[in-house]
């Protein structure tokens, strides 16, 4: 079988991924045993001109957020080249941190510009941040800020290895949802649109012990040092593991610090961060409006706390206000 | 041009604000027509992800009415609804929808025109207000950001 030809791609983001991509560690040999990899400008500064041959990318793994006019332009390019399209990283996936400027909508005509004169030319940014789904269908996504490695080289045996890897008892197929892992072993594509994570919260696979829900006081991440063993949410840190999709295997609440949110709601959550509010101030210790009033000003930005990488494609009210959908492109 | 019609959905209480809503047609109060009643079993059961949904479906406005204080069916489903307001208030703020868009009222069963009251009430104040349109690039203020710049 020839090798299937792979491409990578950053678009506005921190190349994390790109690095979590490298951190396979051993597994990059057998990985290159299967792919082919023609276009992966952040490792070996290819330029676009490596897609002008006619012949079809196999997968691309895109990562990072649209939110230049380069970015939709690279989206569009290789939803086009490509048979399947990965949104790798919170930031494809959902729109990630940059999304959260869509908190402060701007005006087209506001935006700057680059003059003759600016170098190096300023990017032209959109007014609106949104994901790759935002922009182009996406076939699978691998969520996380950045993706773990057992998650990405699930990810990599289902869509580029064909059936043909001799490591397939994968040692991350355990944490997937079903569907997903029996295609792994199978060495068939994983249904259409699956996300390389959990179905369930965080909280699922948190080793913290969960006792009294009771929510009596907010601290910040500096202004406590947690207990070991026990519910960051009930210690009054905000933990957003519950209305988190699990695959992580709770890495950060294991350490003591609260999740964050970096893989997207949970399948059953409508809106993180409606969950959010919900899960914390249904059990305010306060049997009196002024109390809770009194406890709730306490939080600021709740916002950007709650939809911190999701905002852009997740968020019930701001979700989906791309500036444009082409859906056209892929013929669908 | 027609005037703007706001469409309120309201939740109300199956044991004190929906009975309110009933004795307030029986008793043939002037109400406006611009409310969408889901009758639910408890002001506590309304979970912050319905009324995102209903604003996210179109809703410019959202009203949660159940028992007074006490008075709860269930005991203290009211003072859960009470709780969760606060903080779904700011939540909705930093989300661009305004303050007098999302109501939390206590109407008992027997304060039929009270009812009529508050729905003739968030009508008129949501008219003023214009048609809730998320994501329309209005500039919302931020409770937040204003706050931290003050501080």
């Amino acid at each position: 079988m020839p090798k299937r030809r792979v491409a990578i791609y950053s678009a506005t983001g921190c190349s994390a991924c790109d690095n979590s991509i490298l951190g396979l560690h051993y597994q990059v040999g057998a990985f290159t045993g299967w792919a082919e990899i023609v276009f992966w400008p952040y490792l070996r500064g290819d330029s676009w001109q490596v897609l002008e041959d006619d012949r079809q990318i196999d997968v691309c793994f895109f990562c990072g957020s649209i939110a230049t006019e380069e970015d939709r332009h690279a989206a569009l390019r290789l939803r086009a080249a490509a048979r399947v399209l990965v949104a790798c990283g919170a930031c494809a996936a959902f729109g990630g941190l940059p999304g959260l400027v869509n908190l402060i909508p701007a005006d087209p005509t506001e935006m700057s510009t680059s003059s003759q004169d600016t170098w190096p030319p300023l990017p032209r940014a959109k007014s609106r941040v949104s994901g790759l789904p935002g922009i182009v269908p996406v076939d699978y996504f691998v969520p996380g800020c950045p993706p773990t490695q057992p998650l990405l080289w699930a990810c990599f045996q289902a869509l580029v290895s064909g059936g043909e890897s001799q490591i397939r008892a994968s040692f991350s197929a355990a944490r997937l949802p079903e569907a997903i892992s029996t295609a792994v072993a199978a060495g068939v594509l994983p249904p259409h649109g699956s996300t390389f994570a959990g179905e369930k919260a965080v909280c699922a696979s948190c080793c913290r012990a969960k006792e009294e829900k009771k929510f009596s006081r907010l601290y910040r991440g500096h202004e406590l040092d947690p207990d070991a063993g026990r519910c960051l949410l009930e210690q009054g840190l905000i933990c957003q593991g519950l209305a988190t999709r699990e695959g992580c295997g709770g890495l950060c609440t294991a350490v003591g610090v609260p999740c964050r949110g970096c893989f997207g709601k949970a399948e059953a959550v409508y809106d993180a961060g409606a969950k959010m509010v919900s899960a914390i101030s249904s059990t305010f210790d306060a049997a009196e409006a002024g109390q809770a009033s009194e406890m709730a000003a306490r939080f600021v930005d709740l916002a950007g706390t709650f939809y911190r990488y999701t905002l852009a494609e997740q968020c019930a009210l701001l979700a989906g206000a791309s500036e444009e959908r082409n859906d056209a492109i892929h013929g669908s | 041009m027609t005037q703007f019609e706001p469409k309120i959905v309201a939740f109300l209480c199956n044991w004190c604000s929906y009975v309110a809503a009933d004795a307030a047609g029986v008793a043939r109060l002037v109400q406006k027509p611009n409310v969408r009643v889901i009758r639910v079993f408890c002001s506590g059961m309304v979970d912050p992800g319905y009324v995102l949904k209903a604003f996210a479906s179109g809703a410019d406005a959202v009203l949660v009415a159940g028992c007074h204080p006490g008075d709860c069916h269930y005991i203290s489903g009211n003072i859960k609804a009470m709780r969760r307001s606060f903080l779904l208030h700011k939540l909705l703020t930093d989300l661009g929808v305004e303050k007098e868009r999302f109501r939390l009222e206590w109407i008992a069963a027997s304060e039929g025109p009270r009812y009529a009251t508050v729905v003739n009430e968030m009508t008129e104040q949501i008219r003023k207000l214009g048609p809730f349109r998320p994501a329309s690039g209005s500039k919302p203020e931020r409770s937040e950001l204003t706050c931290r710049k003050e501080g």
